[in-house]
């Protein structure tokens, strides 16, 4: 009996954490939702700022052009990364390990450095487009263009759809593929019927690793085409880029992070359902 | 035929990941000044880089916030996934749905909720901000790597050491420390990576006085970025390259033998 209350007792700064560090400061975003800060310094209850967020068609028309860039992106993720999974799996495992090292060790570089990079590739001057312009594919330069966004969106998180599908890849069973070739599969059935429900979890990871990054971040858009506004760089104007804004707190910022926070936990609700065990298999460990 | 097929693809994709880092590492031995056309060989900005206090101050800083974070964040993470462990599945379940949510949540909400978050209690913006903010999202990352290991260990030998007249916490360091010391390793390893690499957090956690590298760099995009960064950069990268490159034979070697 006194070993259970030592482990319930044991569990209160576990929560207490939780709840201080994680629950409240989401709370936070909600309350200055709902809650001005008057000149006085009292606070005044206003639901203006939350009809807001979800009315004003400047907001609507950045979420949905977000959740676009971040749909294709995690798309063109999926698509390349997918068959470079299935090839590095497929290799032996001295060479294996070496190669799938060179696609993780652009993570290590500082993200902004690397769009800042590729954004001097693809720009006016930029070698990659002066190519395109001497085939004549390109009129312009690739820089503040949509592909541009969705480039570098894929630029940046392509590892992190690589490196979920490549561990459920490893973790197949061979011995069920060899079966599965001793009945008579050909290699398209084997794909089709074992490789690829086996990699669902690792599929689903990637795709919640990918999509969340992409709707929100607001600096590749920043770098590559500043011409059009994102959700993230919708809440960081309202913080630090306009007038009332000058990096502390601002009621229609918490509006729209309450507004997207909603969207990314229906997204990711959608995703689990996809996968019943995805967060205790697949994933990055 | 398809072998070839292949390796065009695996040299097309590393391509493209590698092109503008390569770029990026030519123009830091640039003798001009612009990352537009490349004048000549030499190593003024890696002497700069050294000479220039801005920037130095901000790698330091970043080290230091990744070092402490990742340190404090290590232990916080080791006995939270001990205890949540030990719970009951019920506990366990809500637990780990509350801890997940940093990881799973954008970037860009969980910096803006916590900078509300120190605002609401008016602790201004620095150092121990920072430094929070860092080790609230790394600690889901050491659980989630050392609570895999706490499954795995083997439960008998810890009890035959309390058997055997070892006290719990001898029998804990000697016996069950060692079996999950893997897990807690690469849960700092990747509690340090997260926070060198943060920017959106440490923006809004950070106030002015406190600069952390990546904050550093934002500020500079916002111009044109100096070559000492794209020299500091490379610097950081040819280090992390060795560093992977020695743990990667040494795992080779053990495994050879």
């Amino acid at each position: 009996m006194s070993k259970k209350i030592n482990n319930a007792l044991k569990c209160i700064p576990v929560y207490l954490w939780l709840i201080i560090f994680t629950v409240v400061p989401l709370l936070m975003v909600f309350f200055y939702a709902i809650f001005e800060v008057t000149e006085s310094g009292g606070i005044r209850f206003s639901l203006e700022y939350l009809k807001d967020a979800i009315s004003n068609p400047q907001y609507l028309d950045a979420m949905l052009r977000s959740l676009e860039y971040a749909f294709f992106s995690t798309l063109v993720c999926l698509i390349l990364g997918y068959p470079l999974a299935f090839i590095l799996s497929n290799m032996e495992e001295r060479k294996r390990n070496f190669v799938s090292v060179l696609f993780l060790l652009p993570m290590w570089m500082n993200f902004l450095i690397r769009t800042y990079a590729l954004s001097s590739l693809i720009n006016e001057q930029g070698v990659v487009t002066k190519f395109l312009q001497w085939l004549g594919l390109l009129e312009g330069s690739i820089t503040g263009t949509e592909a541009a966004i969705i480039i570098g969106m894929v630029y940046n998180f392509l590892p992190f759809m690589i490196l979920p599908v490549y561990t459920s890849m490893l973790k197949i069973d061979n011995r069920i593929v060899e079966a599965a070739r001793d009945l008579g599969a050909d290699s398209f059935t084997v794909f089709q019927k074992i490789v690829l429900p086996l990699t669902v979890p690792g599929i689903i990871s990637g795709i919640t690793m990918v999509f969340v990054p992409c709707i929100t971040t607001f600096v590749i858009p920043q770098l590559l085409n500043n011409k059009v506004w994102t959700i993230g760089s919708l809440i960081e104007f309202q913080i630090n880029g306009n007038a009332n804004g000058s990096g502390g707190v601002n009621n229609t910022a918490a509006a729209i992070s309450f507004f997207l926070m909603i969207i990314v936990f229906i997204c990711m609700s959608i995703f689990s359902k996809f996968d019943s065990d995805g967060a205790e298999n697949g994933g990055l460990m | 035929m398809i072998k070839f097929l292949k390796r065009f693809y695996l040299g097309i994709i590393l391509l493209f990941l590698y092109a503008p880092i390569l770029v990026m590492i030519l123009f830091s031995f640039n003798k001009g000044d612009t990352r537009a056309d490349f004048t000549g060989l030499s190593f003024q900005w890696y002497t700069k880089m050294f000479q220039n206090s801005t920037l130095m101050e901000a790698l330091i800083n970043t080290l230091v916030v990744a070092l402490c974070a990742s340190v404090i964040a290590t232990i916080l993470g080791t006995y939270i996934a001990f205890v949540i462990a030990k719970m009951s599945p019920a506990n366990k379940s809500i637990s780990m749905k509350l801890l997940n949510i940093p990881m799973l949540n954008a970037e860009i909400v969980t910096g803006v909720s916590l900078m509300f978050f120190f605002v609401f209690i008016s602790v201004s913006l620095g150092f121990t901000t920072l430094l929070i903010a860092h080790i609230i999202f790394d600690v889901p990352y050491v659980v989630l790597s050392v609570l895999p290991r706490i499954r795995q260990a083997n439960k008998s030998v810890y009890e035959a050491a309390l058997d055997l007249g070892a006290t719990p916490a001898l029998a804990f360091r000697k016996v069950l420390l060692p079996e999950i010391m893997p897990g807690i390793l690469s849960g700092a390893l990747l509690a340090f990576t997260m926070s060198f690499d943060d920017f959106i957090i440490s923006y809004y956690t950070s106030g002015p006085g406190f600069v952390t590298l990546s904050v550093y760099i934002n500020t500079m995009t916002k111009r044109a970025i100096p070559l000492t960064i794209n020299a500091l950069s490379t610097f950081i990268f040819i280090l992390v390259f060795i560093l992977l490159l020695v743990t990667n034979l040494k795992g080779k070697k053990a495994t050879d033998k």
